[in-house]
């Protein structure tokens, strides 16, 4: 099972402050939602612990994430790849980070694939599970960078 | 309402509505299942399954799993390659299954590896940390993509093809000329999706091997438990005196518990290396994901006709998907099982089919679900295409049937692919249907409905199976022949023991089979107790499934019975003073000829055979028959189903079915009955709510029963039965079998009944399981078409 997922994030921070922070692994495990441990294993890789609830599927998944940041500091890929409970889930995503009068947005794609018990739950409860879990990382990287920069310089 | 099945006669025992004796066990919860079972040092056995339905498996580290607490062994297809286990034969016999994986996967959730643990959540746990990796390879889904061969999964086998075999019978030549010179062709693909059994007990077992004596016990879940000791033995090299298979209570099979699966092979191996016994007891999510699946058959039906409506020529081709490995388990002649029935009751001149199987990167099977060997398919196809015909040609349903039927003086019928039938009156069975559900009045209010725009519609089934496997020069699994067998044993005080080769799942063999031998005994029913499943016991058989019980276990226990009143006869004539010749069986005692009065019952005959023996006479009064049945017989019914269809939501109300059967003699109406209220729920299942699907990643959807769906009270529709009684001319008792007629007839009733309320929207055909939304679909599609100018 193949779902696609994308959208826009804005955010009222300068580009190479986000970019800055999308690249700390640390940071990235951080805002991910539903997060039991993570474990940083170098400046581009970092592992997670997760707990999944997905229909009947409710247990802990693991995933490995890797951290892929492109030329010119204009886009960051990221595979995240792992699962748990006899299920396999593969995650290619990617973030186009440009520089905007607000700020910084992010353009966001996402595939995921899906196999085992999960992916037999029904294309609609992986969807709004899988969104949710996008966009809260997006909400909180969003979130913590405007914490820690509350204001946009301005030029 | 409902009317009942009619008991045949006022005989002792034969045709009596009994309770069934196995019922107070079960309904106070003494039933004794596999999963009762516990034996001291008892370990358990979980699965590793593949997340991936066709990958190289590259690394499997145990590591972790080993560490985990509770956990005693980790098997893989590795370690069972070192001892020969890493395949074992399909029954089939031409093809060959993994037990685990080695070097590939080729399906989703195959299994991978076995974590022996303490505790069930410990070996659980265990399977967890198993660590696997693999590296996928492209899934290969749908057959008619696998008959391309440019992603061949089998790569240990020699022919580098999907392809697994090609199958016909018939004449094609005289088919296609009589196709081409009909006045009216019809021609219709359908699909019998794939489905499952899913018996509310799942598949599980206990290997006990006893280190001091080295012997294998191994307690199964097992419909064929005689077959299965024999496969052990084949497979592991153990002398059959050296293995004992007890199959216990079972809760429903429907063919599902007939294959041999990698847990019951791994617990084995690993109660062989551990010398404690092991448990294997399967998941919902394991039982309808690796067990033997149902159906998957694509079927191209053509019929050529008069324009009057009478049959020239029947061509049926077919697509077959049997999955990773070809496990279904017909009978060795028979690849394609006894599909050549497809020509059902009707009598065609010429016919043809012919059938391709390939792999495909799902679960092995196929020949499950109280369908006989691929009848449910035939007697599908054969259904459909009648009620198409019908309609082109602008003929009632029944009148179109009836002008076809074969007619009851053609019996013993050749049938143009190869069967002989041998009895029938399928005229008196249809015209009872008709005239029970008030067929022209249904007509009637039919035509007042489609006046008013409401969609109401009727399906008529007139199916006729072919059951009993079967004759030994003919039928066979792994070369054993398969007959079967009863063993009675009457005690000094007129009670008995009775054993057969069979081994119920629910049918009711402990009433039924004890009602056999008591009418040819004239003993008591409640005193004849009823053994099946233990191999140390029961004589040798080929096990229960594809409606063969009656048909030849019942035949071996009348036969046996028999052989039992010759050796009662002569001591008879010794109680009686008489000779032997003077003395005959009648009223259900033994008498002299002309002297009514003078008579011995058999309790006495069974006292003197232990304690008074005439002279020269072995005492004891037992005796073994093994049935070799001279044909198959041939079941058929008439069923009407009556639907509403509601044109908003495509929701379909089963208003009325009603069934009337034939399956020969009756032994129990009362079992009959159960028989056919448990098919035509299957059949109802079939036809509106399952369907096993894939998509097209290889993912299995239907992985527990929010996702595959079993109907309940609630869903389920009341059930109407009767029965005409044609009996079987070859068969001792007459009896033909019934256990899976209600599932080979119904599908096509409900479908012909829901495309004839859809027939005014110009409708032909939706393949099953007809959803709601499919039927609500099919609604909108007809209505767009029919607003854009599209015929109909």
């Amino acid at each position: 099972m193949n779902l696609q997922y994308s959208g826009v994030e804005q955010i009222p921070v300068r580009r190479d402050v986000v970019w800055a922070f999308i690249s700390d692994p640390a940071n990235i495990a951080a805002c991910m939602p539903d997060v039991i441990s993570s474990e940083v294993a170098d400046s581009r890789t970092f592992d997670v612990v997760v707990q999944v609830a997905v229909g009947p599927v409710r247990g802990r998944f693991k995933f490995h994430v890797v951290l892929d940041p492109q030329p010119g500091e204009s886009r960051m890929n990221m595979k995240i790849s792992g699962g748990g409970l006899g299920s396999v889930v593969d995650l290619l995503a990617g973030a186009d980070v440009a520089e905007t009068p607000a700020g910084t947005e992010l353009v966001w794609q996402g595939t995921a694939t899906m196999r085992g018990p999960v992916a037999a739950v029904g294309g609609r409860v992986i969807d709004a599970q899988a969104k949710r879990v996008i966009t809260t990382t997006f909400e909180n990287v969003k979130a913590r960078l405007v914490a820690a920069h509350p204001a946009v310089p301005s030029g | 309402m409902s009317t009942t099945i009619e008991p045949q006669s006022e005989k002792h025992a034969m045709g009596v509505r009994m309770k069934r004796k196995e019922d107070p066990r079960f309904l106070q919860g003494r039933g004794r299942y596999v999963d009762d079972i516990v034996l001291p040092r008892m370990l358990h056995l979980s699965i590793v399954h593949s997340p991936y339905p066709h990958a190289r498996v590259v690394k499997i580290d145990k590591t972790a799993a080993l560490a985990s607490p509770g956990v005693v062994a980790v098997l893989t297809g590795e370690d069972l390659a070192a001892h020969g286990l890493a395949w074992i034969p399909t029954f089939h016999g031409y093809d060959k299954q993994m037990v685990l994986a080695v070097g590939k996967v080729l399906y989703q959730y195959q299994e991978v590896a076995g974590v022996i643990a303490t505790s069930r959540e410990a070996a659980v746990d265990g399977a967890e940390l198993v660590d696997v990796e693999y590296e996928p390879l492209e899934p290969l889904v749908s057959p008619f993509e696998a008959m391309k061969d440019e992603n061949v999964i089998r790569e240990d086998r020699e022919a580098k093809t999907n392809h697994i075999y090609h199958w016909e019978v018939g004449k094609r030549e005289q088919a296609d000329a009589a196709l081409a010179s009909s006045d009216v062709h019809v021609q219709q693909r359908v699909y019998f999706q794939r489905c499952h059994p899913a018996p509310l007990e799942p598949c599980g077992g206990i290997a006990d091997m006893d280190g001091a004596t080295g012997r294998l016990t191994l307690y199964m879940t097992s419909q064929a438990p005689h077959a299965h000791r024999t496969v052990v033995s084949l497979v592991t090299g153990i002398p059959e005196d050296k293995i004992h298979v007890i199959s216990p209570d079972i809760g429903g099979g429907f063919g599902n518990k007939v294959p041999v699966y990698a847990g019951y092979v791994v617990a084995a191996a690993a109660s062989v290396v551990l010398g404690v016994p092991v448990k294997w007891i399967e998941t919902r999510t394991e039982n309808l994901t690796t067990t033997g699946f149902a159906r998957d058959y694509h079927m191209d039906v053509e019929i050529g006709a008069t324009k009057e409506g009478k049959v020239t020529a029947l061509k049926v081709k077919t697509v077959a998907d049997h999955g990773a490995f070809d496990a279904a388990a017909d009978p060795t002649k028979y690849p394609a099982g006894l599909f050549g029935i497809v020509t059902g009751a009707y009598d065609f001149p010429t016919a043809f089919t012919e059938l391709d199987a390939y792999f495909t990167n799902k679960a092995p099977g196929g020949i499950a679900y109280r369908c006989s060997f691929r009848v449910t398919e035939a007697s599908y196809a054969i259904e459909r295409g009648m009620d198409i015909l019908a309609r082109k040609i602008g003929l009632d349903a029944a009148e179109l049937r009836k002008k076809n039927f074969i007619g009851k003086e053609q019996f013993p019928y050749p049938s143009p692919l190869g069967f002989v039938y041998d009895s029938g009156d399928y005229a008196t069975t249809l015209n009872k249907a008709l005239d029970t559900i008030g067929y022209a009045e249904l007509r009637r209010e039919q035509a007042e409905k489609r006046a008013r725009g409401e969609l109401m519609g009727i399906g008529i089934s007139t199916f006729t199976e072919v059951v009993g496997a079967g004759p030994s020069k003919h039928f066979d699994i792994m070369g054993i022949k398969m007959f079967d067998s009863a063993e009675i044993r009457v005690h000094p005080t007129g009670s008995a023991i009775l054993r057969a080769g069979t081994k119920s799942q629910g049918q009711g063999h402990e009433t039924t089979w004890a009602q056999i031998a008591a009418e040819e005994l004239g003993l008591d029913p409640q005193n004849i107790m009823v053994e099946e499943g233990d191999t140390d016991t029961a004589p040798y058989g080929l096990g229960t499934y594809a409606s063969r019980s009656t048909p030849v276990a019942g035949a071996a226990i009348a036969m046996a019975s028999r052989k039992i009143r010759e050796k009662a006869k002569k001591i008879a004539a010794h109680l009686l003073e008489a000779s032997e010749d003077d003395v005959e069986w009648a009223d259900y005692k033994f008498r002299v000829k002309g002297v009514p009065d003078n008579a011995v019952t058999m309790q006495q005959v069974a006292f003197a055979a232990y304690t008074n023996p005439a002279p020269d006479t072995e005492p004891g009064l037992e005796a073994a028959y093994y049935y070799d049945p001279p044909n198959l017989t041939f079941p058929y019914g008439a069923y009407v189903a009556v639907v509403d269809v509601d044109k908003e939501t495509g929701f379909v109300k089963v208003r009325r079915f009603l069934a009337i059967d034939d399956c020969g003699t009756v032994i129990n109406p009362m079992v009959v009955e159960g028989q056919i209220h448990g098919g035509l729920t299957e059949g109802f299942a079939i036809a509106f709510m399952q369907e096993i699907r894939y998509d097209e990643s290889g993912n299995h959807l239907n992985t527990n029963f929010t996702e595959y769906l079993v109907p309940t009270s609630l869903e389920t529709p009341g059930w109407e039965t009767g029965n005409t009684i044609t009996p079987s001319p070859h068969h001792p008792i007459g009896a033909k079998g019934v256990g899976e007629s209600p599932n080979v007839g119904s599908p096509a009733a409900f479908v012909n009944a829901v495309m004839d309320a859809l027939a005014p929207l110009g409708v032909t055909h939706v393949d099953m399981p007809l959803t709601r939304e499919k039927v609500w679909r099919a609604i909108r599609e007809a209505e767009a078409a029919k607003a854009n100018g599209v015929p109909a």
